[in-house]
């Protein structure tokens, strides 16, 4: 019972400071009304749904905290004026292979998968490797004098479409080709053998 | 005869002094050549077919041996009458060793010296030979013993004829070689085969004094030519690398080696294990006075070095007096003579030590066939008695073996010291030269010595040959005198023991031997500043003659009251219950004799025991030290191999992590290295 | 914050970061899966960062995204396909026990 409301409490603790810390950052005067705060809220539950994914201990709930990771991003490709590559994004990467994942997922279960260990031996150096590059991009990142920078640019689609089948055409269809290649393989791997057992 | 020799002398002196001026070749130098061949010869040949040949097989050692003695006399008579010339005669054989700066050259050389020593080997070991017939004839290794004796033969032969130093060498250790196979001749004896292990390793401890002394010639002067070495050690003013007295206690020290003086004297009563007559022969003749002849030889380093003298002669003089102490109470035969000889060569020793070379080597001749005769007598009894040797179970062989009886008691007499047999006059000549050259304790001690050698030699006749028979009453009905072929040899030994003496030393201070010897050590005799006075009868060295006798004299007369004498028309019986009381009032010194002064239990504990700890010592150091470090590496590289290995776990994610922090580093080092100023 | 390009390549590299942890501590394969294509997207993220701020890069980065997104997919096919192939052998899921490959 009281471990339960503290699992409560923790998550009602935590929904408050998603979104209050956007509010509090607007009246601050740090964040912008409009782009500013949905790109911030975006980029939370991004992050925060990528940390669950790599967290829980249910993989199944991990497959569901991925989709809402896919979500977000697209909405930041939104933000970032790439419409496209959002919707590409939603149909393929939570329509296509969150499913796949989900079937993966449900194929190959242990009776004993929620008891057993989530992290290997080595989650510490894991951790501790983690940090530092994401410490080292962000130095690297900040310290760089990036050229060209402009303002945000919304990508036409039509724009898009010429580039796309003018100039790129021939990686567009090796591309598919590439598909057929991997569509054929998966097949083939997990086929199961003739009169093995199901 | 003489006519023929007259005849052949100017045609030798001629051959000789072509000979010498030419280097090689000449008819000397061919007849030393073959002196020396001959028993090679004969030991190659008996070795080959000896086994097949059996009872014949002492035809081709003997012959050869004889061949050899005829040469050899002939050789030596060429160099006694000066008709070498002054310098001696060098056979050049051929070179043995090219290589550059270290030349050896392997020759003969012969000189008056070389000549007293063939006399003395090539005679007594051909009677030897000649007795052997009689006395291994019923032998089953009748063959390989002609084969050692030739081998024998030919090694000593080398050691008194070689001109270089490391053919010396050589000769030297083949004579240890030949001492060691006739010493345990009857090898299925363990005594016998401990005994002549014991010699070859007591010899090897002299052997590497001497093989350090060759090196430090070598080291000094850079040749090893006997004659040029000493030439160049002595003539030049400059001090040598190595100084003089430390290459004469090399050279000393194997001496004492071969020749069986104190410390390295064990070895000899032992050697008694062989057969009589290679106890004549190497024991009592001819190898043990290696030792003498090499000191002789090397006079000149020995007279640059004074100090070591004196040390010789002390040495020499105490092994004199420990073994005649020890002979005392001796109960085997031969074990008494081997202690009479390790006292006659500690005489030779003191000789040498005090500066009287000359009487040295005429004591070395005297000794030679003196020795050689008693040894042989007392083969001859042993025969008789079939194959007892000790005394204790002998006595009252007079009658029943009379020419061995005889030649004995010739013996006896001529090494206590009798005049006119040999003995006397090269024993008085070392008493009266150490005396007059101002070694008087030399002189004391070796009085000492004199009365004792009388008195245990005829302690052994009495024991032997009066009294009442002792002997075995299986045996006593078999005693027979030996065979012609043994006792020809004796009295062919004994008629040089009755006259040589005064034969080469009368004269008194002018004989022949002196001058025949005398040219060889002036040189030394001029470095040690000796004066060699006018010989004065009815002065000192009337004295010093009635002294010695003197000292003969009591001791003998001691014997015969203890152990009897039925000489002539003396007669007294021997009086073993004095002896016995005699003994128990000096319990001590009665023991220390017997046990021969515990000098083999000392190096026991000495060399076997503490050497053994200390061996296996050194054994653990190596086991654990040396084997443990090379252990170690392996089983380090092993381990840490092994240990290093564990990375590799099989799973991908280590390895991905390992890709990670390899990438990160990376990264890092790169940002820091790019953000640094230029 | 969503005008500067530096935002969008920070959040590409913490979403990384988070990917990179769960590729390598997580032991159920599916699990290590899903951490790689969140490294996808983050990647992507950052390409369609660029895209948006450069001028003459706006088109290509969306083509870059939508390539990246394409390959992608063929990878996870292939992967899931190898994990159910590997999972009917050893009949577990967590790789730490496919070590076969042991010394």
């Amino acid at each position: 019972m009281p471990r339960s409301l503290l699992t409560i409490g923790a998550t009602l603790a935590l929904i408050g400071l998603a979104v209050g810390l956007p509010i509090g950052l607007v009246v601050l005067g740090v964040l912008r009304w409009g782009d500013d705060v949905l790109f911030f809220l975006f980029a939370e539950v991004m992050i925060g749904a990528g940390l669950l994914v790599v967290t829980m201990r249910d993989i199944i709930r991990c497959g569901l905290a991925m989709i809402v990771c896919f979500g977000a991003l697209a909405g930041i490709y939104v933000i970032a004026g790439a419409p496209l590559v959002a919707a590409a994004q939603v149909l393929i990467y939570i329509g296509a292979i969150s499913v796949l994942i989900l079937f993966a997922i449900m194929l190959t279960q242990t009776k004993d998968a929620p008891t057993s260990l989530v992290f290997q031996t080595q989650s510490l150096g894991a951790g501790i490797a983690a940090i530092v590059l994401a410490v080292i991009i962000g130095l690297t990142v900040g310290s760089t004098d990036w050229p060209d920078v402009g303002a945000r640019i919304h990508t036409a689609t039509d724009h898009l479409a010429e580039v796309l089948f003018n100039e790129y055409v021939l990686p567009f269809e090796i591309v598919s080709v590439l598909l057929l290649a991997a569509v054929i393989g998966g097949v083939f791997l997990a086929k199961r053998e003739e009169g093995g057992p199901p | 005869m003489n006519e023929t020799l007259a005849a052949a002398l100017p045609v030798l002196a001629a051959a000789a002094e072509g000979g010498a001026e030419a280097g090689t070749g000449g008819l000397i130098g061919l007849l030393t050549a073959l002196v020396l061949v001959l028993p090679l010869i004969g030991f190659v040949v008996t070795a080959a077919v000896g086994r097949r040949l059996d009872r014949e097989a002492h035809l081709i050692p003997v012959g050869v041996v004889v061949l050899s003695w005829a040469l050899a006399m002939v050789v030596s008579y060429a160099a006694l009458s000066g008709g070498l010339g002054a310098d001696g005669h060098r056979v050049e054989l051929y070179e043995w060793i090219p290589a550059g700066d270290f030349t050896v050259t392997a020759g003969l050389f012969v000189d008056q010296l070389t000549a007293v020593l063939l006399i003395v080997v090539t005679t007594v070991g051909m009677l030897v030979h000649v007795y052997s017939i009689g006395y291994m004839a019923h032998d089953p290794g009748y063959w390989r013993f002609f084969a050692y004796l030739n081998l024998f033969m030919f090694s000593m032969l080398l050691l008194v004829l070689a001109d270089n130093w490391l053919v010396v060498f050589v000769a030297w250790e083949l004579v240890g070689l030949s001492s060691y196979l006739l010493i345990g001749f009857w090898y299925r004896r363990s005594s016998a085969a401990l005994a002549s292990k014991k010699a070859f390793i007591v010899n090897r401890v002299g052997d590497v004094g001497f093989a350090l002394g060759i090196i430090a010639i070598w080291v000094n002067t850079g040749t090893l030519d006997v004659r040029a070495s000493m030439a160049s050690l002595i003539g030049e003013g400059g001090a040598p690398v190595i100084p003089v007295a430390v290459v004469a206690l090399l050279l000393f020290a194997g001496a004492v080696g071969k020749s069986a003086q104190f410390p390295l004297h064990v070895w000899l009563p032992d050697a008694m294990e062989g057969p009589t007559p290679v106890s004549a022969l190497i024991h009592a003749a001819t190898m043990v006075n290696a030792g003498v002849y090499l000191v002789a030889r090397a006079n000149p380093i020995f007279a640059a070095a004074p100090g070591v003298l004196v040390f010789v002669a002390a040495t020499g003089i105490f092994t004199a007096i420990l073994a005649a102490s020890i002979a005392m109470t001796q109960t085997d035969i031969k074990r008494v003579l081997a202690y009479s000889t390790l006292s006659q060569l500690g005489y030779m020793f003191a000789a040498l030590g005090v500066g009287a070379f000359t009487a040295a080597i005429f004591h070395l001749l005297a000794q030679g066939f003196t020795k050689g005769l008693l040894f042989l007598a007392s083969g001859s009894v042993i025969h008789a008695v079939h194959d007892e040797q000790d005394m204790r179970r002998m006595g009252g062989l007079r009658k029943k073996i009379p020419h061995t009886y005889w030649t004995m008691l010739i013996g006896a007499l001529a090494i206590t010291g009798i005049p006119p047999l040999a003995a006397f006059f090269s024993k008085d000549e070392i008493l009266a030269e150490s005396f007059k050259f101002g070694f008087g304790w030399v002189w004391a001690i070796g009085v000492l010595v004199a009365v004792l050698t009388a008195f245990y030699m005829f302690r052994l006749i009495g024991l032997t040959f009066w009294g009442e028979s002792r002997v075995d009453s299986h045996v006593e009905p078999r005693i027979h005198e030996s065979p012609p072929v043994m006792v020809g040899p004796l009295w062919l030994l004994a008629i040089p023991t009755i006259v040589l003496g005064a034969a080469l030393a009368l004269p008194f201070g002018d004989g022949p031997i002196i001058h025949w010897l005398e040219p060889i050590f002036a040189g030394a005799a001029e470095a040690l500043h000796l004066a060699h006075a006018e010989f004065a009868l009815f002065g000192i060295d009337g004295v010093l003659i009635l002294v010695s006798v003197a000292a003969a004299a009591i001791g003998i007369a001691v014997g015969w009251w203890l152990f009897g004498v039925e000489l002539l028309a003396l007669r007294r019986r021997p009086r073993p219950e004095t002896v016995r009381s005699l003994s128990a009032r000096l319990p001590f010194l009665y023991r220390a004799s017997l046990n021969k002064w515990w000098f083999d239990e000392l190096y026991d504990l000495l060399f076997i025991r503490i050497g053994g700890r200390v061996a296996d010592a050194i054994w653990w150091f190596d086991r654990e030290v040396v084997d443990g470090t090379v252990n170690a590496v392996g089983t380090l590289t092993r381990g840490s191999g092994s240990r290093l290995a564990r990375v590799q776990t099989g799973r991908v994610q280590n390895y991905a992590l390992g890709i990670a922090l390899g990438l990160i580093v990376m990264a890092a080092s790169y940002l820091i290295l790019a953000g640094r100023p230029a | 914050m969503s005008d500067s390009l530096d935002a969008y390549l920070v959040l590409a590299g913490l979403l990384f970061a988070i990917g990179t942890f769960g590729f390598l501590a997580r032991r159920n394969a599916i699990s290590m899966l899903m951490s790689i294509e969140l490294m996808l997207n983050a990647v992507n993220l950052a390409i369609i960062g660029f895209g948006s701020f450069i001028p003459s890069l706006s088109a290509d980065g969306s083509v870059i995204a939508i390539m990246v997104m394409a390959v992608a997919a063929a990878e996870a096919t292939v992967g899931l396909a190898i994990v159910i192939a590997i999972y009917r052998n050893r009949k577990t899921p967590l790789v730490d026990e496919y070590d076969a490959m042991r010394r």
